[in-house]
């Protein structure tokens, strides 16, 4: 119930928050955008439109769950409103998991709205309803989920400009983690390959939720994927806010 | 009361800590698994959306060079890695692209070239490389003088090498051998004349007398070849009308086949065999 509070008020802060905006309309331009890019190409425009559209709600999505995600906990201490929430009743553990799912939920409605306006752009030019898409989306989503977590996780013990530049190098990390994998094959087995295949296993892996690809060219997608991403996402999140409660439980505002 | 808060709050933490033990080890277990499900790839598709060089320039902020090393060490992984089999695909794209960041970076013509001969079996992809690196460093041989060794060994394209060799020569600070090189090259695509009077510059200009001994060689082996070629179709020619080979050189002079009978560049007779009608020279022309 006081997650359910407290995630609330963060929504509704987050409505509030300009920046969410800005965001929104420049992808809301880029998804358009693409439509122009086509009339660029030579061949496919579909493909085009369906490249620059996902690509826009992936990348614009982590920007609204970095830049308003690591400015959510810091604002609270700043404003030194912290003092009154935590007077109350109120678990710290709840009040990270609340501010966590009111910025999911805000993200959940951002992406709905750059979806919609994707799927109705691509409905204009292909004249059928492309499910597939919804499949790419919907791991971009959970992708956003997890970036979240890391904003969390850093804004619970470091400004907000910081976190941001900690939060979009674990992005980056997260999608070119797979050079560890060439550099494991390259190595001879020893103590070294060890450590690198440990750090490989530890660093996330956002390309597990990247079906961006496999959807435009219509390839089929292993099913077994489906469950073992999604699984892989809820873990790792998991293990991010679990992380972000103790690093903020043992925090001193004084 | 403190001492029950404090009890709570540690039993917290442990339980805390368990959950992130438990959530790390199932992450890293779904890892594991999720690597180990074989996804399919649009063919090339790990290069095919890389940009032209020349856009990615300005994207780098002026850390262009720094852009074509980092390039240049993920293409040799890349082209290393034998799983990717559709890796050489857009192999010229992706060497074109470093060499339009960092445009004097000469490794990546060399190799790129390289890869292409001998890993991907494009002689001409490698030629295109190549071709670049010339135009853009105009003043490097190396080049050249490689597109000449693809074109000579690999495709045995004599004319082509010939092409790469002046090209190379041209430019200052070439190796003293690239002459001689063009001048077999010429020799081999089966120009005698222009080969003999190659040879004989190349002798005539001799810096030392290892250089003069070696175009020696070669002027002995042009001059063999020219009159050997002219002996045998004397000899095609005798045997046509009388059925048989003659039973020395000296016959073809009486019979008209031959004006006179040439002597090698040391003035040696040639030797002929009778019973088979092969001319040949005495001694290899690489080891008078």
């Amino acid at each position: 119930m006081k997650i359910r509070a407290i995630a609330g008020i963060t929504f509704k802060e987050a409505k509030r928050d300009r920046i969410l905006y800005l965001l929104f309309f420049f992808a809301a331009v880029g998804i358009i955008a693409s439509r122009v890019l086509a009339l660029l190409t030579v061949g496919d425009r579909i493909k085009i439109i369906k490249d620059v559209g996902l690509a826009s709600i992936s990348v614009f999505g982590v920007l609204m769950a970095v830049l308003i995600g690591t400015g959510l906990v810091y604002k609270e201490i700043d404003k030194k409103t912290i003092f009154t929430l935590l007077s109350k009743p109120l678990h710290r553990a709840q009040f990270i998991l609340g501010k966590f799912l009111g910025l999911v939920l805000t993200l959940f409605v951002m992406t709905a709205c750059m979806a919609a306006i994707f799927l109705a752009l691509l409905f204009l030019h292909t004249r059928q309803f492309e499910g597939a898409m919804l499949t790419a989306i919907a791991y971009i989503f959970l992708e956003l989920v997890l970036i979240t977590a890391v904003a969390i996780l850093f804004s619970s013990f470091s400004t907000p400009i910081l976190s941001s530049l900690f939060s979009l190098a674990f992005y980056l990390i997260g999608h070119l983690s797979w050079g560890l994998e060439l550099i494991i094959r390259k190595m001879k087995p020893g103590v070294g390959r060890t450590l690198v295949r440990a750090l490989y296993t530890v660093l996330p892996d956002l390309e597990n939720f990247n079906f961006k690809t496999e959807v435009v060219h219509g390839l089929p997608i292993p099913s077994a994927i489906y469950l073992s991403s999604f699984l892989y996402g809820v873990f790792y999140t998991a293990f991010l806010l679990g992380l972000a409660i103790l690093v903020f439980r043992r925090r001193d505002f004084i | 009361m403190s001492r029950t808060s404090s009890s709570a709050g540690g039993a917290a933490a442990f339980l805390l800590v368990i959950f992130l033990l438990a959530t790390a080890s199932a992450f890293m277990a779904l890892k594991v698994r999720t690597d180990g499900i074989a996804r399919r790839k649009v063919p090339g598709s790990s290069v095919i959306y890389l940009p032209s060089g020349k856009f990615l320039k300005h994207a780098t902020f002026g850390y262009s060079a720094l852009a074509a090393d980092l390039a240049y060490l993920w293409a040799i992984q890349y082209y290393s890695t034998p799983t990717i089999d559709d890796r050489f695909d857009h192999l010229d794209h992706v060497f074109s692209i470093i060499s339009e960041l960092d445009p004097r970076f000469s490794d990546p013509y060399e190799v790129g070239a390289m890869i292409a001969v001998q890993e991907a079996r494009d002689p001409q992809a490698a030629f295109r490389i190549l071709d670049r690196g010339h135009e853009k460093n105009p003043d490097l041989w190396i080049f050249s003088f490689q597109a000449g060794h693809i074109a000579m060994m690999k495709l045995r394209d004599f004319e082509l090498a010939e092409k790469y060799f002046e090209m190379c020569m041209k430019i200052p600070g070439s190796p003293e051998f690239v002459p001689r090189l063009r001048a077999n090259a010429i020799f081999r695509k089966g120009d005698l004349q222009t080969s003999w009077e190659t040879w004989l510059d190349i002798y005539r200009t001799a810096p030392d007398e290892r250089t003069r001994k070696i175009a020696s060689n070669h002027l002995y082996n042009v001059k063999s070849t020219i009159d050997i070629g002219e002996i045998g179709k004397a000899l095609t020619a005798f045997r046509e009308r009388y059925g048989r080979w003659p039973g020395d050189l000296e016959t073809l002079v009486r019979t008209g086949f031959l004006a006179r009978v040439p002597k090698d560049l040391d003035d040696e007779d040639y030797v002929y065999d009778p019973e088979t009608g092969d001319a040949r020279t005495r001694i290899s022309p690489w080891r008078r």
